[in-house]
């Protein structure tokens, strides 16, 4: 049986090299992919760049700042979900142009909706590593001047 | 000519079962004796063979040439199907450009899983990194987030996608292969009160992984009458795309590869959306039914709500959809899913399906879904249209 309480922290490096994502992450900063040559990001991190399948890519911080572009909450269990059902998952559109998966933080009646604007915020696997999540910015705060 | 005609002289299918205790090669088995009784084949006479790579032997990277020695099967040519529900009818294309070329004369397309007795299939990559700790493991979370989207740039009228799954339920209670479990009517009320999954996606919205097979006898229309065959179907096209928007990092989520591939299988056979006799879309979940039909003109795009609600999609109507219950009503046979849809046009285009047989039919629409990415749709869109 698969252990659904618990929040297993993966094995960096298995698919192509991961670890300023995961340093970052305990420095509090969220980094992705970058190509150099097209200016873009992406993620999930791939061995070249999607845009140009060069390798000219680097990893760089992004602000964590954007919206949310979709949205669900899981009722099911599965591995890795930690007793945390129902889970609030989005997909999150950050500022500069990518888009990553995150939990979404917030009261229960603060209900996520596509377009609403959501800043970074930090999730905690086994053994308190950090790991990104995002939190629900208010209204006021999102209409605001830019921080 | 210069292209020789290459035509589906058979098929033969396994009833659809949860845990059935058997293996992908024991129900494959049962598939190729079938398909050599039915058609007076001797096994010495095929030469080419399609295996679809199966869930329950996926550890296996030899699990084509373990089928063909399982089979007592000495191929010429031989194809590991990789694209999961599209392997059985991309399997049907590339045995008909191997056909052309003379790798061999007489093809199997064979797809047989049995997921639900035994799970080896380990997707790896970055799924455990950036999917896993966010609770995205599979296709629920996915579908969930899809559905929200396109419910926002369109609307979704849960009731439409009710629709889909009640017709279809209405047509596997006609199918004697369909999974026992499954053969008893839906009402829409059962359908709105099913449990949630992936908020707006309902249980009942989606397939559950059995165990089943199925095979399809591909050859040359020279062959196909030299040996007697009197009823065969043509594919008249076929179109594939995989890896749609992979070069994007913010894509429409609501934008498919059937979006390219569509106009393709409608040039290459010569008809129009209204032309259609019946539609076998690849259904693992009800959404995919719905943007298929926008993607494939039954209805402009986004109008796939009221045109389900407007439409008779029954084996007596003007679109019928999934006429054997497709894998939501029937079951989905592990990642021999594609061949479910398939079979079921065959048997249609070939007369032989019993009660719930279409008038008339001249040609089917089927089309396969394979794999789900990283936060977009599918991996793979594949459509065959086949002509009697």
């Amino acid at each position: 049986m698969p252990d659904h309480t618990s929040r297993p922290v993966p094995k960096p490096d298995i698919y192509v090299p991961t670890q300023p994502f995961w340093q970052g992450a305990r420095e509090g900063r969220l980094m992705l992919q970058y190509c150099r040559d097209t200016g873009r990001f992406q993620h999930h991190p791939r061995p070249v760049s999607i845009h140009n399948g060069r390798r000219n890519i680097e990893w760089r911080e992004v602000s964590g700042n954007g919206f949310i572009y979709a949205f669900t909450v899981l009722r099911v269990p599965g591995p890795g979900i930690g007793g945390r059902l129902p889970l609030r998952i989005a997909l999150v559109e950050l500022d500069e142009k990518v888009r990553i998966l995150g939990n979404v933080f917030g009261k229960e009646e603060d209900s996520p909706q596509i377009g609403r604007r959501v800043a970074l915020a930090w999730d905690h696997l086994d053994g308190g590593i950090p790991y990104p999540a995002f939190r629900l910015v208010a209204e006021q705060e999102a209409a605001g001047a830019t921080p | 000519m210069t292209r020789p005609e290459i035509v589906i002289t058979g098929y033969a299918e396994t009833k659809v079962a949860f845990r059935s205790g058997r293996s992908a090669y024991d129900i494959a088995g049962e598939v190729l004796a079938d398909l050599l009784d039915r058609y007076g084949l001797e096994k010495a006479d095929i030469d080419g063979l399609s295996v679809t790579l199966a869930l329950s032997e996926a550890s296996n990277p030899f699990f084509a040439v373990y089928m063909a020695d399982a089979l007592g099967l000495t191929p010429t040519w031989l194809n590991a199907g990789g694209i999961g529900g599209c392997s059985a009818s991309g399997g049907v294309a590339r045995a008909c450009s191997a056909i052309r070329d003379g790798m061999c004369r007489i093809a199997v397309v064979l797809s047989a899983d049995a997921p639900s007795t035994a799970w080896r299939s380990d997707y790896g990559a970055y799924r455990s990194e950036f999917q896993d700790p966010v609770g995205v493991q599979g296709p629920p979370a996915a579908f969930g987030l899809l559905m929200n989207r396109y419910d926002h740039q369109y609307g979704l009228d849960p009731e439409a996608l009710g629709k889909i799954a009640i017709t279809q339920r209405s047509h596997s209670l006609q199918n004697p292969n369909a999974l026992d479990k499954f053969r008893k009517p839906l009402t829409m009320d059962e359908y709105l009160s099913s449990r949630m999954i992936a908020d707006p996606l309902r249980v009942l919205d989606c397939v559950m992984f059995c165990d089943g097979g199925n095979a399809f006898l591909v050859m040359s229309e020279t062959e196909a009458r030299a040996r007697g065959f009197g009823t065969y179907v043509r594919p008249a096209a076929y179109a594939e795309v995989t890896n749609y928007a992979g070069d994007q990092s913010c894509p429409d989520m609501t934008e498919s590869g059937f979006w390219r591939i569509a106009p393709e299988v409608y040039r290459q056979s010569g008809l129009r959306p209204s032309e259609i006799a019946m539609f076998q879309p690849y259904d693992d979940f009800t959404i995919a039914v719905l943007m298929q039909m926008e993607a494939f003109g039954f209805c402009g795009r986004g109008e796939g709500s009221a045109f389900v609600r407007d439409t008779d999609l029954s084996v007596r109507g003007s679109l019928p959809l999934n006429t054997g219950g497709g894998q939501i009503s029937a079951g989905q046979p592990g990642l021999a899913s594609g061949g479910l849809n398939l079979a079921e046009a065959v048997r249609q285009l070939f007369g032989e399906a019993g009660e719930r047989q279409i008038d008339a039919p001249r040609n089917a629409l089927v089309t396969g879904i394979g794999t789900i990415p990283y936060g977009r749709n599918w991996g793979t869109s594949a459509a065959m249209i086949l002509e009697v």
